[in-house]
């Protein structure tokens, strides 16, 4: 009679919460097979090896201690439960059925490991309370620990009555009731209260059964209806993760247009990330456009367009051309343009979500419409017209190069050894010509055989894919390969991470695949090499990784070997490295509007430098940086107690180019 | 109601302009739309979004402007005109404004909108030139042009901030010296997409002849007076700057 009860209901639980989740599940994949196509499902060796690491090893997870600790207590408590579950359904279904005494304690032992997870959970979330957590679905969250509550419970609960159960009821042997320790030690309750005969002992048992059972699989029905859908989609999610190269914002040439109107325009994979996201808010707290107080959030953008999504599918009404656009109707075009495509929320979520390029593509969109800042559109205007941002003569690009004492060959002309992509910021910014000088002198000093490719260099179209103008970008690269492939060399290096991470990442698909090298590589490789000796320069300073250096190409330890060779003694910041925090500039937001934004990203990163003990340098490897930080230290007043210092001079400082004193401002 | 753009293309003054032998080496140099055309374009685009109307962009084939052309179409305008013939660069403005004229006749066009100047107008602005061979009622330095039945509207701008708002009878001519909106962004794969996917539409012309302007040379002015270079030495410069205040009787003690 209790068999077939529970028998019975569990088959009509599975059959309803399967439907449930079924159907569910197939309107998701319905949109994921109408989305764009895009490449996931090569490197199977290298996508089992990321899922290992960041699953079962919860890598990305750990970065912040508390909520790694009680996400793997919940998770591993998600994968042992299933050991529960078949013990139970086998304990009802198969009299005598049983996992034996080595298993069966595991259960005890996750039940309360689980518990301390939901303990530190809700101290993490009443108590702590992040920021982080700002906009998320909390009520969501609650929901699901009373559910994990409640399972645990049921379990130890049935546990406790099936010996009893097992000898009145089902007259079978249970050789494990010692082994869920939990449940015996509750057990000991019902025998002093006198709850063992058939009848109590069945009500008892069913009771947990249900409470078990029946949650797990009213959990089953609703996860893909709640964040947690995450507990499915995060370990295929962190499979399709983009396995590179990570900078390089679309993997193909775009045939007709890279905006995002509909969710037709996103990728499949774009569709999973909206439902693996766990709402976490790591890329909130990371994201320096939020920092700064503008109404950008990575983890709203996603959770916005999941939610429209939702209410479409409801609708039925997710491919209608009907529905407002994604860009600049279900995310707003402040929020598209606040982003500075740092990536610092990619590198930050522990499931994989790509959030840049999505807005990327919505910038894409609101530009087809002309909708764009009106700087920024002089500056694209410029990109087209004169090939840089400062609407200056193509001609005067090799200006700088033409007033120094250093020879510097035309590549165009002669075959060079090394081919320096210069950009703009280091060709035309008066305040970075100067560092630019500096690195000539620095290669002849060392003997380098080099050019530059004087006028024929144009933009190398970095900020204008981020902007979302594909045809300029096309057209500028399009433009840089046909002078690169003229000139005869033997590798590229730049003194600037956006350039790099064009040539880098973004040439390749076009065909274009030389070796591309930093200035800090390039200079660390001839000290190495002994090409150029180095005299130590003996202070205290702080390195900022630049976001297209670090982040996206990780180079970071080439610029730290640098320091260290010239003697430097670097302080790290608490944001260093894959985690630098952006200075504000990136994604063409140096040219954008600044209404809106209440603490400059760039100040606050001067600060974080500042809470350093006794470090006065800043050092920086990026002439983006050279201006931002240095209005930033104007703006703050600072000048005396932070120099911004470019690698560039301290090499100059340690070769003996330039004295300490004076660069520095150090006394020697 | 049918509008007309009338447009050309000016050298690009990003370039500093070098004189040889007594002229610009056009040739040499780059060109783009003239700006206040392209105020007067989206001014057009703009009256599209609130009235029904149809607008087309008008240039002369004097070189290449077959790009802004296209580029009128990407944004948003209805049709693209070239006047076809023999014409250089250097063609003045009486001649343009007469091919010009011939074509607003011809097909009945019922607003024309022109950038109120350019920077090379030697010989008179063509939104005045076309309304005087047109006969058409006409008026220039305005902005914010409405369509109201059979009459425009628009604004013109006094000094001392004061505003006028006019009343012209259709057929009529405008001059523009702004759009409401600074001119839109057109991205460069839509202009590419339009060139294949539409034709320009060519249209025999001929100037015939006007009384004209010749430019007999260009030359940089000469310096009347030099600059005198103070130096960096902060205590010689406040002494030189309190000399310069005292000798100009600035300065009250």
């Amino acid at each position: 009679m209790l068999r077939t009860l529970l028998m019975a209901l569990t088959v009509a639980m599975v059959v309803a919460a399967g439907a449930l989740f079924a159907r569910r599940v197939a309107a998701i994949v319905g949109v994921m097979r109408t989305a764009r196509p895009t490449l996931r499902t090569d490197r199977v060796g290298e996508r089992i090896q990321s899922v290992v690491e960041h699953v079962l090893l919860h890598r990305r997870m750990f970065r912040i201690t508390l909520s790694g600790v009680l996400h793997y207590f919940i998770f591993s408590g998600f994968v042992v439960l299933l050991i529960d579950i078949v013990e139970t359904v086998g304990e009802v279904f198969v009299p005598g059925f049983t996992v034996g005494r080595i298993l069966a304690p595991l259960v005890d032992i996750w039940v309360i490991l689980v518990a301390i997870g939901i303990l530190l959970a809700l101290y993490n979330r009443l108590i702590i309370r992040p920021a982080r957590f700002q906009g998320s679905d909390e009520k969501d969250a609650f929901l699901i620990l009373g559910l994990i509550g409640a399972i645990i419970v049921g379990i130890v609960i049935h546990d406790s009555f099936f010996p009893f159960v097992a000898r009145e009821v089902l007259h079978v042997p249970d050789p494990v009731a010692h082994a869920h320790f939990l449940g015996w030690g509750l057990s000991r309750l019902w025998v002093a209260l006198g709850w063992t005969g058939p009848g109590a002992a069945s009500v008892g048992y069913a009771f947990g059964y249900l409470l078990d059972m029946g949650v797990v699989l009213a959990f089953l029905a609703y996860l893909p209806y709640s964040k947690h859908l995450h507990i499915f989609a995060a370990v295929p999610n962190i499979f399709i993760r983009n396995l590179g190269p990570k900078g390089a914002l679309l993997a193909k040439p775009v045939e007709e247009s890279m905006a995002i109107r509909t969710f037709q325009d996103l990728s499949w994979k774009d569709i999973s990330d909206l439902y693996t996201c766990t709402e976490c808010g790591r890329c909130q707290a990371v994201c320096p456009a939020h920092a700064a107080g503008q109404p950008l959030s990575p983890k709203m953008v996603i959770l916005e367009l999941r939610d429209a999504l939702n209410e479409r599918i409801a609708r039925g009404t997710a491919f209608s051309a009907e529905e407002p656009p994604l860009a600049g109707g279900v995310i707003s075009k402040e929020e598209l343009w606040a982003c500075t495509t740092c990536g610092a929320c990619q590198e930050a979520c522990p499931v994989f979500i790509e959030h840049v390029p999505k807005i990327a593509g919505m910038r894409a969109a609101l530009l087809e419409e002309g909708d764009i800042d009106p700087n920024a559109q002089k500056v694209l205007v410029a990109w087209d017209r004169q090939g840089n941002s400062f609407g200056q003569p193509a001609r005067k690009r090799p200006v700088w190069a033409k007033n120094i004492d250093v020879p510097i060959k035309d590549a165009r002309k002669e075959p060079v050894d090394w081919l320096w992509f210069v950009g703009d910021f280091a060709a035309l910014d008066p305040r970075v010509q100067r560092l630019t000088q500096l690195i000539a002198r620095l290669l002849h000093h060392a003997g380098v055989d080099f050019g530059i490719l004087y006028e024929s260099e144009a933009n190398a179209g970095n900020e204008a894919l981020r902007i979302g103008e594909y045809g300029l970008f096309e057209a500028l690269a399009l433009k840089n390969i046909e002078a690169l492939n003229k000139a005869q060399y033997r590798r590229i290096f730049t003194t600037d991470p956006h350039s790099l991470n064009a040539l880098k990442n973004e040439y390749r698909k076009f065909g274009f695949e030389a070796e591309v090298l930093h200035y800090t590589e390039a200079f660390l490789e001839l000290i190495d090499q002994g090409q150029l000796s180095v005299s130590s320069v003996p202070v205290r300073a702080t390195y900022h990784d630049p976001c297209y250096l670090g982040r996206w190409n990780g180079i970071v330890e080439a610029p730290r070997q640098l320091m260290q060779r010239l003697g430097v003694d670097l302080v790290e910041m608490p944001r260093h490295g894959a985690q630098s925090f952006c200075c504000g500039a990136g994604g063409g937001r140096i040219w954008m509007d600044e209404t809106g934004i209440t603490d400059r990203p760039a100040n606050q990163r001067i600060r974080e430098a500042m809470r350093l003990s006794n470090v006065h340098f800043f050092v920086v490897a990026c002439p983006k940086d050279v201006s931002m930080f240095n209005a930033s230290v104007t703006a703050m007043g600072v000048e005396e107690e932070m120099r911004v210092v470019d690698m560039a001079e301290l090499l100059a400082v340690a070769v003996g180019l330039e004295s300490a004193e004076e660069t520095l401002l150090v006394s020697s | 109601m049918k509008i007309a753009v009338l447009m050309k293309d000016v050298p690009d003054l990003v370039e500093e302009l070098e004189v040889e032998d007594g002229a610009l080496p056009l040739d040499d140099m780059s060109f783009v739309p003239s700006e206040w055309d392209d105020q007067a374009l989206e001014e057009a685009l703009l009256m599209k979004e609130e009235a029904d109307v149809e607008v087309t962009a008008v240039a002369i084939d004097t070189g290449d402007v077959d790009n802004m052309l296209f580029t009128a179409l990407a944004k948003g305008a209805d049709r693209a005109v070239k006047l076809v013939g023999d014409f250089s660069r250097t063609l003045p403005n009486r001649l343009r404004a007469r091919l010009f004229a011939q074509y607003c006749q011809a097909q009945a066009i019922d607003v024309v909108l022109t950038g109120v100047q350019a920077i090379d107008d030697l010989d008179g602005q063509i939104a005045g030139l076309v309304a005087g061979l047109t006969g058409r009622a006409h008026a220039s330095v305005v902005r914010d042009v409405h369509i109201e039945g059979s009459q425009v509207t628009c604004v013109q701008e006094y000094s001392g901030g004061k505003m006028a708002e006019m009343q012209l009878a259709v057929p009529a001519v405008l001059g523009i010296q702004a759009a409401r909106k600074p001119p839109r962004y057109v991205t460069i794969a839509k202009v590419r997409q339009i060139q294949k996917s539409a034709t320009l539409e060519e249209v025999e012309a001929e100037a015939g002849t006007a009384p004209l302007v010749t430019v007999r040379r260009i030359y940089k002015p000469e310096a009347a007076g030099h600059a005198e270079m103070w130096g960096d030495d902060v205590d010689a410069v406040a002494e030189s700057i309190v000399r310069l205040l005292e000798d100009k009787k600035l300065l009250r003690s």
